[in-house]
């Protein structure tokens, strides 16, 4: 059970890690976002006029001091949800974030139940 | 004329699979060796499918545009090489790549496994043959590659340029191997569960074919990385496509497998968890195939989609599913293990958890969006940065437990010295620190990442040390782990130290940026056999260095399809990859150009191709000892 523990811990330090980053880069945000005209390319890689645009549209709101979380939500409201490569933590989703979580705890389990019980 | 030729060869080919099916179950109920008939059909019906495909191939080959799949999918003035390579660059005539690797490794399982109970081979046999008959009925009433067209056209539509590439043909054939060679422990284990044969030995009959299938899966995903970076102009090599994910599923199943197919050979344990894992790894096969056929999913391989073609792959995979499911329940029976805490066996089973917990997050990334598709009407896009917060913090653990558990003994282990692992402990610190300070950027997780796959490197590499010394060295495991470590590593910091620049530039324009400048000196159009090219020329220069490179991308106009295409300018060198990709800007004369130095890329490569070496050695080595 240590390991789970170690593992929850090492998701706080990875969110914290991105928490303190301040800047908002915008290659990241371009990485994070379906070009919508092409076959599952990011806007960062793809030369299209949609992802010209949507370039454009990041660094305005940059400038006006969105933060990154913002500017995603800004794009899912104006795009649909399916511009946006991290799926939101919401109850549509939570079972896609949870479940691996929960499989890991349980094979964990699992694993444990199949051990002697003392050495 | 080949349309009929290749049309009766099919059909001479379910006849054969049914003649297969009808001697070895007649077979099955007189006493004696296995017919020698059965080799002999079997034979015959792995020549006639590889005739079969020869007979596509010309088709290709002499543009025989009656053919349906020939007029769709190339053209008369394409190169011989990828006239050749459009046979399989399509669905239908992957589709008989597939036949052809059921039948050679069905013909091939028969003949290598003499030692093996009768029933068992034969069994093997007629289940291998009930897929091939699936397949081609498949290829028969649906995806058949000799359909004939009329009136005949007299030029084909091409194929998709960026599919014109020499890591692209050979790939596709890479993976086949990989995962339709899953079928032949699919069969296998069937076979085991009806006659019982749970003995030891039956890991003997498919240890060789896991890990055959295993090694092409690994270097099938290698190439297709290696063709995405070159071909798809991002400077990235792995997206967590779902056509990339479903070829990482059965991969992490083949994994899991061969670790618990050791802990069976030697123990006698896990029957029916190895029998589960051969049934789900051609599962996800097939599964992964419905995926991208089925056109249910939007990724950068489109070539073949087609709800109807999705409607017979989800049939036949349930019919495989709800088979597997119910001769399970009909024949498990309860195990009991007793195994301490700290042993072989208990750390292999910590890998197959691993592997598992990868394969579900990856697999309900890839089917996710399917769901809430069909249920809310909301499409979402799962795509890196989900794989990535959720599956990276747990490959630190995973790459601890992957240094400590082949130390292990088997039954059980005496605890080692501690001090020796909090020493190579401090030693990946340390190593770590000096990373720090010389890229002075510093993120917890992929620090983490970085100690850990140190960590096993740097264990392995002692063991390397301790088992010269006792003369007993297992080379295909130390080298595996070890690349596998490197791999990490190299990955980690490839992510870490890249650097990525974007600008519109002009002719004679340069830009400056950190200690480099790029400098756009030519632009030149040149006309190619198919295509057309502007290629910029573009001078990279290290201000402190005073080291100069000169890179050429290109914009390629293609006739057939008419397809405008991006190629990058790769400079690569054993300590970092400059890559340059250029893009015409409409209504203007300004050029857009991405930079990226990608430190590392080509050990990337390196680490994943000694993986297979890895397996490779160990495959030899059984070969041997048999």
């Amino acid at each position: 059970m240590k390991l789970n523990l170690l593992l929850l811990l090492f998701i706080f330090f990875s969110k914290f890690s991105f928490a303190a980053e301040k800047t908002v880069d915008p290659n990241l945000i371009h990485k994070n976002l379906r070009c919508l005209v092409c076959q599952g390319q990011s806007i960062s890689d793809s030369n299209s006029d949609f992802a010209q645009t949507i370039k454009l549209v990041v660094k305005d709101l940059i400038d006006e001091g969105k933060t990154e979380n913002e500017i995603y939500e800004f794009m899912s409201d104006k795009y649909g949800d399916w511009i946006v490569f991290k799926p939101q933590f919401n109850t549509q989703n939570s079972l896609l974030w949870i479940l691996p979580y929960i499989v890991l705890i349980f094979g964990g389990f699992f694993i444990y139940s199949f051990l002697k019980k003392r050495q | 004329m080949l349309s009929n030729l290749g049309n009766i060869l099919l059909f001479l080919n379910v006849i054969l699979s049914f003649s297969i099916i009808y001697v070895a179950n007649r077979n099955l109920k007189i006493s004696g060796g296995v017919d020698k008939n059965i080799f002999q059909l079997s034979l015959i019906q792995s020549t006639s499918i590889i005739i079969c495909f020869f007979v596509l191939i010309a088709a290709f080959i002499v543009s025989d545009f009656s053919l349906i799949t020939v007029y769709q999918n190339s053209h008369s003035l394409k190169p011989l090489f990828y006239k050749i390579a459009g046979t399989w660059g399509n669905h239908e005539g992957s589709l008989l790549l597939w036949a052809i690797i059921l039948s050679i490794f069905s013909f091939l399982f028969l003949v290598y496994n003499k030692n093996h109970p009768k029933k068992f081979r034969l069994l093997t046999l007629i289940i291998q043959n009930i897929l091939i008959l699936g397949f081609l009925f498949f290829i028969l009433f649906n995806s058949n590659p000799f359909s004939k067209i009329s009136p005949i056209p007299s030029e084909g539509l091409g194929l998709n340029p960026i599919l014109q590439d020499p890591a692209l043909a050979i790939h596709p054939p890479l993976l086949y191997v990989g995962f339709v060679g899953a079928s032949i422990y699919f069969s296998a284990a069937i076979a085991s569960l009806i006659t019982n044969y749970s003995e030891k030995s039956f890991s003997l009959s498919i240890k060789n074919w896991v890990l055959i299938s295993w090694c092409f899966q690994t270097l099938g995903i290698l190439v297709g990385s290696i063709w995405a970076y070159y071909e798809l102009g991002w400077g990235g090599f792995w997206f967590w496509d779902p056509v990339e994910n479903a070829s990482l599923l059965p991969w992490f199943a083949m994994t899991a497998l061969f670790h618990s197919l050791i802990v069976f050979e030697k123990r006698n344990l896990f029957y029916f968890w190895v029998i589960i894992l051969c049934l789900i790894t051609f599962t996800l096969s097939v599964t992964g195939t419905f995926l991208v056929r089925s056109g249910i999913l939007n990724s950068v391989h489109t070539f073949a989609s087609d709800p109807t073609r999705g409607i017979y792959i989800l049939i036949f995979l349930s019919l495989m599913i709800f088979g597997s499911i119910f001769l399970l329940f009909k024949k498990y029976k309860k195990e009991n293990y007793d195994l301490n805490r700290n042993s072989k066996e208990t750390f292999i089973l910590v890998n197959n958890w691993f592997m598992m917990f990868y394969l579900i997050t990856v697999l309900l990334g890839t089917i996710y969006p399917i769901f809430t598709d069909a249920l809310t009407d909301n499409k979402i896009s799962v795509g890196p940065p989900f794989y990535n917060a959720i599956i990276f913090p747990v490959v630190v653990v995973f790459l601890l437990f992957m240094a400590l558990g082949p130390k292990a003994k088997w039954i059980k282990n005496k605890f080692e010295n501690i001090r020796t692992y909090i020493l190579i402990l401090t030693g990946a610190i340390g190593l770590n620190l000096a990373i720090i300070f010389f890229i002075k950027s510093f993120s917890l997780l992929s620090n983490f990442i970085i100690i850990s796959a140190l960590f096993l490197i740097i264990s392995s590499l002692m063991d390397i040390a301790k088992a010269l010394k006792k003369n007993k060295l297992d080379f295909a495991r130390i080298i595996s782990h070890t690349s596998f470590g490197f791999l990490v590593l190299f990955i980690g910091l490839n992510d870490i130290f890249t650097l990525e620049k974007d600008y519109n530039i002009k002719l004679g324009e340069t830009k400056k940026f950190e200690n480099y400048s790029i400098q756009l000196q030519n632009l030149d159009l040149k006309n190619y056999k198919n295509y057309q090219a502007v290629i910029g020329k573009l001078e990279i220069k290290n201000i402190n260095s005073n080291q100069t490179n000169i890179l050429n991308p290109e914009i390629r106009i293609y006739d057939k399809p008419k397809t405008l295409t991006y190629e990058a300018a790769i400079k690569t060198s054993l300590i970092k990859d400059y890559y340059l990709t250029m893009s015409n800007i409409d209504r203007s004369d300004y050029y857009n150009i991405k930079f990226q130095k990608k430190p590392l890329m080509a050990w990337i490569w390196i680490s994943v191709i000694m993986i297979v070496v890895g397996g490779s050695i160990r495959l030899f080595g059984n070969a041997k000892n048999n």
